[in-house]
C-alpha cells in the first residue's frame, strides 16, 4: 500500500468521530474533508500567521494540554493578556456555543476570526492587509494544499477559506479513547480504578450534582450533535471571588492536564476546585443555586478527582494526526 | 476451582453491585415488599429508547413500575378510585434523591404512564452511578424524574 493512500486513510478516519460517540453537526456551507482539514492544522500552527510572526492558534491551544495554553488567562502577540483563560478544543465540534460566555458565537468559521483580528485585546493581531495574506498565495506548501481543499474557487486564498479550513481542523480533534471510554463504553472493567468508579458515582449524586452542568458524553452543558437540537445556553456564576457574569461550563474530558481553572485561571490544581464548589464558593447576588456547598471527605475527593483523571485521553494529547506538520 | 469459581462470582457481583441490591417497596400498603434485582430480573421485561439531549439514544430494559407496585398490593385498576386517586408514590434514590408520581399517572385508565424499573442499558448492567435499578420514565421531557441508584418505594394515601 502506497504511502499516499495511508496517509488518506488516517485522515479519513480522523473524519470519522469514534463508534460511541454521534455524529457532529457540520456547517452545510463548510463541510469536513480530509483536504481542508490537513489545510487547517498547517494554518493552525503556522506563526506566520501573526503580527509578530511567532505565535500560532496552537500558542494558546497546544496539543499536549488538550489545545489548552497552561496559563491563567491566554497572552495575545502584542503581549496583552486576554480577560479568561484559553478554551480547550478538543471536542470543539460538539460545543452549541463557544468562548466563555458568548451566546451569539456558535460557529468556529465565524469564532476564528476574533483571534485573528481581534483588538480588545489583541491575539494573533492580523489585519486584513497583513502580510501572511499575500504569503499563502505563493508559498510551496500551501498552493496545492489551498487548491485540494477548495478545488472550485478560482481564488481559494481568502480569509473565509481560512477560517473553514482551520475549523475542519478543529472538529476533527475527537476525544474518546480515555480509560473512562474504555469503561463506558467497552465495558472494560479494568480500564478505571475502583477509586474512580466511586468517584463517578460521587459526580452522578445528589449532593455534589456535578453532573448538572458537566452532563452528557462530553461532560458539558452545551453538547450538540448533527442529530440534536439547539438549545438556549445555560451559562453559570460559579461563584469566585469577585466574579461578574455567568459562564458556560466546559468539557472536562482532559481536565486533568488543563490548569488552572476555572474562566479566570484562579484555581490552581484540580483539589482547589473541588475545595471551592464544596464550600458553596463566595456570596454573590448572581451565583448559581447550583453553587450550594457540599460535605466531601478527604477519601471522597480522592476518588473524585481519580474520577476526573480517568477522562484524560493520552491518545488525543499525542495523536500525531494533530500535531505541528511543520516539524 | 470451587475457590476460583467463587471469587470469580463475588467479583463479577461486587463489579456492579447487583448482589445485595434490593427495591423496598413500603408506605401505606398492605403488604410492604423488598425484591432482589434478581427476582426483579427474573419478572417479565419491555423496552424503550431513549433519546438523549445530546443526540445520542439508550435502549433501557426493565419492568414496569406498576407491576411492581401491584405485587406489593398498591390500587390500580378498579381499586383506584375515590380517596385511593388521592394517593401518590416518592421514588427514592440511595444518595437522597426523590421524586413524586401520583397513582393516576401511572394506572391504565388514567395516564396510563409506562415507566420501567430498569435494570439493563443497551443490553448490559447499569453502571454504579446508574443502578442496579432506575426508573426510565419515557414520556417525560425532562430526565429528573427518571430516578438514578433507585432504592425505595414509598406510598402515600392524602384521603384514608
Amino acid at each position: 500500500m502506497s504511502c499516499r493512500i495511508i496517509i488518506v486513510l488516517c485522515l479519513l478516519v480522523r473524519l470519522c468521530p469514534a463508534a460511541q460517540l454521534p455524529k457532529p453537526r457540520v456547517p452545510a456551507d463548510n463541510p469536513l474533508t480530509p483536504a481542508k482539514a490537513e489545510l487547517g492544522r498547517y494554518l493552525f500552527y503556522d506563526t506566520r500567521m501573526s503580527v509578530n510572526g511567532k505565535q500560532s492558534c496552537a500558542t494558546c491551544h497546544r496539543q499536549e494540554l488538550a489545545f489548552t495554553d497552561g496559563r491563567p488567562v491566554a497572552m495575545g502577540a502584542t503581549g496583552q493578556n486576554h480577560p479568561r483563560g484559553a478554551m480547550s478544543l478538543v471536542n470543539v465540534a460538539y460545543n452549541s456555543l463557544l468562548t466563555w460566555n458568548n451566546p451569539q458565537t456558535r460557529e468556529l468559521e465565524q469564532q476564528a476570526l476574533v483571534p485573528m483580528f481581534g483588538e480588545h485585546p489583541i491575539e494573533l493581531g492580523l489585519r486584513p492587509d497583513s502580510q501572511f495574506f499575500t504569503i499563502i498565495r505563493s508559498d510551496a506548501t500551501y498552493k496545492p494544499l489551498f487548491e485540494k481543499a477548495f478545488p472550485s474557487n478560482a481564488d481559494p486564498f481568502t480569509i473565509s477559506n481560512i477560517t473553514k479550513a482551520i475549523a475542519c481542523f478543529e472538529r476533527t480533534i475527537i476525544s474518546a479513547r480515555s480509560p473512562w471510554d474504555r469503561y463506558h463504553y467497552n465495558r472494560d472493567e479494568t480500564a478505571i480504578s475502583e477509586s474512580a468508579k466511586h468517584g463517578e458515582v460521587l459526580f452522578f449524586s445528589q449532593p455534589l450534582s456535578c453532573f448538572r452542568c458537566h452532563g452528557g458524553f462530553n461532560f458539558s452543558d452545551n453538547t450538540m450533535s448533527a442529530n440534536s437540537q439547539p438549545e438556549e445556553p445555560e451559562f453559570h456564576n460559579t461563584g469566585l471571588k469577585n466574579q461578574q457574569g455567568k459562564f458556560k461550563a466546559p468539557t472536562l474530558r482532559n481536565i486533568a492536564v488543563t490548569a488552572p481553572y476555572m474562566h479566570d485561571g484562579s484555581l490552581p490544581t484540580l483539589d482547589a476546585v473541588l475545595d471551592h464548589y464544596a464550600s458553596g464558593g463566595h456570596n454573590n447576588p448572581d451565583k448559581d443555586p447550583l453553587i450550594h456547598g457540599f460535605n466531601l471527605t478527604p477519601d471522597d475527593k480522592k476518588d473524585l478527582i481519580e474520577f476526573l483523571k480517568a477522562l484524560t485521553d493520552e491518545a488525543v494529547l499525542h495523536d500525531p494526526s494533530f500535531a505541528n506538520p511543520w516539524h | 476451582m470451587t475457590n476460583f469459581l467463587l471469587r470469580c462470582t463475588l467479583l463479577a457481583a461486587l463489579s456492579f453491585g447487583t448482589s445485595a441490591a434490593e427495591l423496598t417497596i413500603k408506605g401505606d400498603i398492605a403488604a410492604p415488599l423488598v425484591l432482589k434485582t434478581e427476582e426483579i430480573a427474573q419478572m417479565p421485561h419491555e423496552t424503550v429508547s431513549i433519546p438523549e439531549k445530546d443526540g445520542t439514544t439508550a435502549s433501557y430494559e426493565g419492568v414496569p413500575l406498576r407491576e411492581i407496585l401491584k405485587k406489593a398490593g398498591v390500587p390500580f385498576g378498579k381499586d383506584l378510585r375515590g380517596k385511593a386517586l388521592a394517593s401518590y408514590i416518592i421514588a427514592k434514590a440511595k444518595d437522597g434523591y426523590e421524586v413524586v408520581f401520583s397513582l393516576g399517572e401511572l394506572d391504565a385508565a388514567f395516564g396510563n404512564e409506562s415507566i420501567l424499573v430498569a435494570d439493563k442499558v443497551d443490553g448490559k448492567p447499569l453502571f454504579d452511578y446508574q443502578g442496579p435499578l432506575r426508573l426510565v420514565c419515557p414520556n417525560d421531557k425532562a430526565g429528573a424524574r427518571s430516578v438514578r441508584m433507585l432504592e425505595t418505594i414509598e406510598l402515600v394515601r392524602l384521603q384514608k
